[in-house]
């Protein structure tokens, strides 16, 4: 039964294979982040060192300082940050913008558009590649192009006005808005390829559940059709095979259809039991007495025998054999001796254990051993007392000229 | 046997309902209308008025056990009576909390429908030794009463009953063991089903208190 509530369950392997989409895209934009992190750090040096060495020193030291301040602030403050999020990717944009434009104010006029490294270049990447982070190839290629703008407008503050530029300085603006613009669209493409694959590894690992599921299922399956088929086919195909021939018999021999009927009963109450489950869950190696007593009255034959029971009742498996033993062999003895039409067999609680009655509307005896035992007839009763007294219970017996009743009564521990 | 009741057949099965349909009609009762599932039994049997319901548990939309307490409601004069498969016993209890006269296993004979319509038609529950199980057990569950409202339990006398139809005595050899008469033993029967259905009040106020609803469903 575990395994066909495992089975049937497909709700929490779908619930993982989220998790895990979900934490594989995480952990890819994690691992971009700490690169941009550390690469912050390193062009935040890479300027610092740039700025102190420019020839004939920053033209506005006042303004340029507290601008790199600014930098490095920002950097440390990414630093403790775990994921890009938009409002920090917007700062973040704002500060390498205003540090590429403000870099033509402080340095050395004319100074910018030359080839040679410039200290504003390298920070404002890490702008870019936050955009490419969280927001894709475009976002990235869209911050490359903002700061390509900066960089024009840095001419302009390095009092040259872009009409102004000659061929070779054009060439190298357009080509550093180039390498910004790739470096965002290469962050977001890697971004994006990441995701895609923690998705398809998530599709990978739903499938290969499914397929598991399905093994389980049908293994289920095919537990079920072979009981199924030892017993309820055969006796179903019996049933349709004499059936049809006994409707075109002449006359229809009674006894026949009465054992054909009783044995598409007996089928039918074992389909039952296979397929209704006990609602209440035993708890280790204890078992329903009811259940029992149920398989036991299915088993005898010539006699219609009712169960009734105030629950489950929940015995050691040990003790649920030997009382169901014991009830068969009284169940024998009604058939056998009693001429009774009908048995009901009743369990219940008792203070100290349970009790099992077998009840009978047959003619009824003397239990007198003695007397018994000149007849013969001792032994069955001897077996059933031996049993449940084995279990530290008792038997007793009323009998009338109207029926009998047998008890049983048993101590059952930890009840 | 007295008076045969008039008797509508309640199974989503057609093969079921057509069986039971003949033989019940081969037997002399007049089966005066059918209903494949709870929902349009409830408005076949407001038109039809049978004196019996032949009701099954597990139906489609609406339940035996459900269609039975919306019956009552409106017509509690009807008798119903479940026709049950085994394993289905907290279905067979909340059905006869819920007003239902008895039950009978699918698996039982002709006859002993046949006799447990009679029975019910007469206004007798039909007892029968599990069901009085199910019932002994139901009453051993504590659910709850208030302390100026205790809720209802059984007398000794109707533990006694209760227990002995349990172990399949029928009323007559209980009026005997017990040294008093069919008609008493009858009495305790139906006291017992009445402090059911008062359970049942109990455990829907108790639900009501629960849920903070201040109007009790009466």
């Amino acid at each position: 039964m575990g395994r066909s509530e495992r089975a049937l369950s497909t709700g929490p392997g779908a619930g993982l294979g989220e998790s895990i989409e979900r934490s594989e895209a995480e952990r890819a934009r994690e691992a971009l982040w700490t690169a941009v992190t550390v690469y912050r750090w390193a062009a935040l040096a890479w300027m610092i060192g740039l700025a102190a060495t420019v020839e004939g020193g920053l033209a506005l030291p006042g303004l340029g300082w507290p601008a790199l301040a600014v930098a490095a602030l920002w950097t440390a403050t990414a630093s403790t940050r775990r994921e890009a999020s938009l409002l920090g990717a917007w700062t973040e944009l704002v500060l390498a913008f205003a540090l590429v434009v403000l870099s033509g104010t402080v340095a050395p006029p004319g100074a910018v558009a030359t080839a040679r490294p410039f200290f504003a270049t390298a920070w404002p990447v890490a702008a870019v590649a936050v955009w490419g982070i969280a927001r894709g190839p475009f976002g990235g290629i869209a911050a490359g192009l903002s700061i390509g703008v900066a960089l024009t407008l840095s001419r302009w503050t390095n009092e040259i006005p872009p009409w102004e530029l000659t061929q070779v300085e054009v060439q190298t603006l357009v080509s550093g808005t180039l390498v910004f613009v790739l470096a965002g669209a290469a962050v977001g493409l890697v971004g994006r390829l990441l995701e895609r694959s923690a998705r398809e590894y998530r599709a990978l690992i739903e499938v290969t559940m499914r397929a598991r599921e399905r093994v389980a299922r049908s293994e289920e399956r095919e537990s079920i059709a072979r009981q199924i088929h030892d017993s309820v086919l055969q006796a179903l195909a019996l049933v349709h095979k004499r059936g049809r021939e006994l409707g075109r018999a002449p006359s229809v021999p009674g006894p026949e259809v009465t054992a054909l009927a009783d044995m598409a009963g007996r089928q039918e109450a074992e389909l039952r039991a296979l397929i209704v489950r006990e609602p209440e869950a035993p708890s280790g190696g204890r078992v329903s007495l009811r259940s029992a007593l149920e398989e036991v009255a299915r088993a005898v034959d010539g006699i219609a025998t009712t169960v009734s029971a105030t629950g489950a009742l929940w015995v050691p498996a040990h003790v649920g054999d030997e009382v169901a033993l014991a009830v068969r062999q009284a169940l024998d003895n009604v058939v056998e001796h009693a001429g009774a039409t009908r048995a009901t067999v009743f369990a219940d609680r008792t203070s100290e254990g349970m009790v099992v009655s077998v009840r009978d509307d047959g003619r009824g005896f003397d239990y007198h051993e003695a007397g018994l035992q000149a007849a013969g007839k001792l032994g069955m009763l001897k077996s059933m007392k031996g049993r449940v007294e084995a279990l530290g219970g008792a038997m007793h017996v009323a009998s009338s000229a109207t029926g009998t009743e047998i008890e049983f009564a048993f101590p059952v521990e930890g009840q | 046997m007295s008076e045969k009741p008039r008797v509508m057949i309640v199974d989503d099965h057609p093969v079921w309902r057509d069986g039971l349909r003949n033989d019940l009609t081969a037997r002399g009762f007049e089966v005066v209308a059918e209903a494949a599932d709870g929902g349009e039994a409830i408005e076949v049997a407001r038109e039809a008025m049978p004196d019996v319901i032949l009701m099954d548990l597990q139906m489609p939309t609406v339940s035996g056990a459900d269609a039975t307490r919306l019956i009552l409601e409106e017509s509690p004069h009807i008798k119903v009576l479940v026709l049950s498969a085994s394993g289905e016993e907290a279905d067979v209890l909340e059905a006869v909390k819920t007003g239902a006269s008895g039950y009978v296993l699918k698996s039982a004979t002709s006859d002993e429908v046949a006799e447990a319509l009679v029975r019910v038609g007469a206004g007798e529950p039909a007892f029968t030794p599990s069901l009085a199980g199910l019932v002994l057990n139901e009453f051993r569950r504590v659910t709850g009463g208030t302390a100026r409202r205790p809720e209802p339990t059984l007398t000794p006398r109707e533990n006694e009953v209760l227990t002995l139809v349990a172990k399949g005595y029928t009323y007559r050899e209980i009026a005997e063991k017990l040294f008093i008469s069919v008609k008493t033993v009858q009495n305790h029967v139906q006291n017992i089903l009445t402090k059911l259905q008062m359970r049942k009040r109990y455990e829907l106020m108790r639900y009501a208190i629960q849920k903070g609803l201040d109007r009790v469903p009466d």
